[in-house]
């Protein structure tokens, strides 16, 4: 990997960053909340308002109150909630340490099982076990998540009993409880996801295998072994990887739907609720957040690729 | 002396929905040992197939109808996928026709030359590597140790065929398949490729079938050529032979199609006035950024004249500015310079009024890709004449005049031949009556026979319409038969601008001289 390349992929990230936090300082001011009305209550005087607005500066000029904030931001600070009086930044990390553990987990499973399942469908194409792995890959993709987490949650916390139903328990402080709590909303997560990463992983890896230099690997008198594992697999690996980096802005954004049912208290969650209520420093912070996790998950993602494909690395 | 490979009273087919379609008939063929076979055809010719089947690499809907397919005592229809793993590489080998595809872009060189070795000579990695670079070094690669470590986008098509051919004669096989080694490479490249086939071939003895649509460039590597016409073979002689006396009909129709600088096919002078002149033109595609430096021009500040009813060819290598050139004059490409045509200057694309566009038509390689699939004949041909107001009732007349029927105006693009969508293309460019057509490598796509026809076409409608062409091609026997003046091109710069006749006169440039010395003349 050149080192041109690397840092103009940083830069790049870094700048989107930065556009995202204009962004959702811009989205803050035009809401129809007030900091100070939302701090003082409904019965504060217009007098103290007043004060409260100037020591705030909420009349300073739009350009300096963002200076003010991404200065504090770039220290960590990222404000106090108007809800609970706590410092936000701490509570949002929190918050999505607990998301990113169960995506992390999720894409690992889901990598786990639709790879796998993907080329095996490739190589059999056509026959049954093709047929059959696509029907359930086109059942996972079809079904809403809350209809599979119910379904889910029915037979193997109700009917069965083996995993506890809702709730978090962080794997640092009991690691085994941790697991099992986590289980249900990581295997509703990957049922979705295995379902278009097989596909995908299906389809790519029938391109690769009718490609030029497979023919030529066949034809060098290698066995069928080394022609799918050396030769195909890694290509076909390639797109599999941009979609991966799309999933994970989905279970950043879309999972608030598993967290609500299993009653995880992610980012997801978190920013909802500080939506809810007009908490401006939790919206911001909620948001900047997710937004440099997606930066940062892509950059990897291109990282990733570059490691796969010699071809990027110099273009 | 029994042959090392043999096949005898083969026949094949494809199924099709319509039934069985018979691709390869009753093919008898012997390959001595040490000895080289060239096997000569259109495309459609079933010579592809023959490879396939002796590679044991036939699609899905091929039927074997009869006769055998034997590599030394070994019948290779009965082998299972086993002992096919043995044979393919270790005892027949096979060189493919694009270099640039046939190798693994996520794998290192030493990797996919390694794998092979290890694979059929059961040596150790370390050992394997040591040979690598060995062999590597043996096909004339400079620096093989680090051409090892590099990726194939890291190499030129040139030295990737190379590696490739170093792979398939590092396994020490019986025969090696040669399927078209040369048709995806310059001319120059190509030839290089020729040299060192023939330099292996005469150190290690191989026997070789050698596949090629170029009878030209057959007979020079040849022992003996064959000839398949529609899955039939049709001829079998000596390489000397087959051009002093072609047997068959269809071999002697291969042979006149052969394009020889010594024929002239024009025979009359250009007139005086200049229709285009185009002065220090520089075509240049992306800038510089952060990190990154501005490429390279494509083409850097060059000129040229095409007066009336002249052909001017423009000759190079792929990357040699030829069509970026062509680009810029169709105002395709942006370019800076100065473009005189009919007292109009022009120095930009805007600059460029309707009656230019016109006037000055382009022709381009691909029909497929220049042809809209989902637009019929008619409509395609209807819209420059809409545009330049032609009438629509012209339609039956343009395609009688590219010697096609008028009924082929309801047809679609996909259902005619790719000779036939090219004379599509030259009737939609001669629709808006231009003074100059830029035909961009029109031939390269088709067949040796096809391409004379089209060549006599456009000589013909030169005749009707006086007409001048720009000719861009890679084929300098082709362009030394039609053209009056010859410019070449290398790397953006124009190394040579010559009247046809001064092509054998020692002042050449020595790039032209190595082109010349290139391009494969018949044998006999």
């Amino acid at each position: 990997m050149s080192l041109a390349w690397f840092a103009r992929r940083l830069m790049l990230m870094v700048y989107t960053v930065i556009v995202v936090s204009m962004l959702v300082f811009a989205i803050t001011q035009i809401l129809p909340a007030d900091a100070a009305q939302s701090l003082l209550g409904e019965n504060a005087t217009p007098e103290v308002l007043a004060a409260l607005r100037t020591r705030l500066g909420l009349g300073d000029p739009a350009w300096l109150q963002y200076g003010r904030w991404a200065r504090h931001v770039f220290t960590g600070d990222f404000g106090i909630s108007m809800r609970t009086s706590l410092p936000v930044g701490p509570e949002m990390l929190a918050a999505l340490s607990r998301s990113l553990l169960l995506a992390v987990s999720a894409i690992l499973v889901t990598l786990a099982i639709a790879v796998p399942l993907g080329v095996v469908a490739a190589l059999r194409q056509g026959r049954l076990t093709d047929t059959g792995v696509s029907l359930i890959a086109y059942l996972g993709v079809s079904l809403p998540e809350f209809v599979t987490a119910t379904l889910l949650a029915l037979l193997l916390a109700d009917t069965w009993h083996w995993l506890p139903a809702t709730g978090y328990v962080s794997p640092l402080e009991d690691f085994g409880d941790g697991i099992r709590h986590l289980a249900l909303p990581v295997l509703t997560v990957s049922l979705i996801l295995v379902a278009h990463v097989m596909r995908m992983m299906r389809s790519e890896t029938l391109d690769v295998l009718k490609s030029d230099y497979i023919r030529a690997a066949r034809l060098k008198g290698l066995p069928e072994r080394t022609v799918v594992f050396r030769h195909a697999l890694r290509n076909a690996l390639l797109p599999v990887v941009t979609i991966i980096a799309l999933d994970v802005g989905y279970l950043l954004g879309g999972i608030i739907v598993i967290e609500e049912i299993f009653a995880i208290p992610g980012i997801g969650r978190a920013l909802m609720v500080a939506i809810t209520t007009r908490d401006l420093p939790s919206i911001q912070a909620g948001a900047l957040i997710m937004a440099a996790t997606y930066a940062v998950t892509n950059t990897l993602a291109d990282m990733a690729y570059a490691f796969l494909d010699p071809r990027i690395r110099y273009d | 002396m029994t042959p090392v490979l043999s096949i005898q009273n083969y026949t094949l087919d494809y199924i099709s929905s319509a039934g069985p379609v018979r691709v390869l008939h009753d093919i008898s063929l012997e390959i001595g040992p040490g000895e080289v076979l060239g096997l000569v055809g259109e495309s459609g010719s079933g010579k592809s197939s023959l490879a396939w089947a002796l590679m044991r690499h036939l699609p899905e809907n091929a039927r074997e109808v009869a006769g055998s397919l034997r590599l030394g005592d070994i019948d290779l229809q009965r082998l299972s996928p086993g002992e096919l793993t043995r044979i393919r590489g270790r005892r027949l080998g096979m060189v493919f026709q694009d270099p640039s595809t046939s190798l693994n872009p996520t794998l290192t060189i030493g990797r996919q030359i390694t794998e092979a070795l290890i694979q059929h000579r059961g040596l150790k990695q370390r050992d394997a590597s040591s040979l690598a670079v060995n062999l590597l070094g043996h096909v004339d690669l400079n620096n093989p140790a680090a051409i090892m470590r590099r990726y194939p986008h890291e190499i030129s098509g040139g030295e990737k065929q190379r590696v490739i051919i170093a792979t398939a004669f590092g396994c020490r096989p019986d025969v090696i398949l040669f399927d078209e080694p040369t048709t995806a490479l310059d001319v120059i490249t190509g030839a290089r490729i020729l040299a060192l086939f023939a330099r292996l071939r005469r150190e290690t003895g191989v026997a070789a079938l050698y596949i090629s649509h170029d009878l030209a460039l057959v007979t020079r590597v040849a022992d003996r050529v064959a000839v398949l016409e529609r899955g039939r073979l049709v001829e079998q002689a000596p390489a000397a032979d087959i051009f002093r006396a072609p047997r068959h009909a269809n071999t002697r129709a291969l042979v006149d199609a052969v394009p020889r600088p010594e024929r002239r096919l024009v025979h009359d002078k250009p007139g005086d006035q200049v229709v285009l002149a185009a002065s220090d033109i520089e075509v240049r595609y992306g800038s510089g950024r952060l990190f990154r430096d501005a490429p390279p021009p494509a083409t850097k500040k060059i000129g040229l004249e095409v007066r009336g009813g002249e052909i001017l060819g423009l000759v190079g290598e792929s990357g040699s500015g030829k069509s970026s050139m062509a680009r810029a004059l169709t105002g395709l490409a942006r370019f800076s310079g100065k473009i005189t045509f009919d007292a109009h200057e022009i120095h930009r694309m805007r600059d460029m009024n309707a009656a230019y566009r016109r006037d000055v038509q382009i022709i381009f390689q691909h029909p497929d890709a220049s042809l809209n699939p989902r637009h019929r004949i008619d409509e395609i041909l209807s819209r420059p004449l809409k545009l330049y107001g032609g009438h629509l009732a012209n339609i039956p007349r343009l395609l009688e005049q590219v010697r096609l029927p008028a009924s082929y105006a309801n047809r679609w693009p996909h259902q005619l031949s790719g000779g036939e969508k090219q004379r599509i293309a030259i009737a939609r460019a001669f629709a808006a009556r231009p003074k100059l057509v830029i035909c961009d490598e029109i031939t390269a796509p088709l067949d040796v026979s096809v391409q004379a026809q089209i060549i006599e076409l456009l000589l013909a409608l030169r005749e009707e319409t006086g007409t001048a062409f720009l000719f861009i091609t890679h084929d300098l026997n082709l362009i030394r038969q039609i053209a009056h003046r010859i410019a070449v091109m290398r790397r953006g710069e124009m190394v040579d601008l010559l009247p046809v006749e001064d092509f054998d006169a020692d002042h050449v440039h020595p790039y032209t001289r190595e082109l010349m010395a290139a391009s494969p003349v018949p044998v006999g």
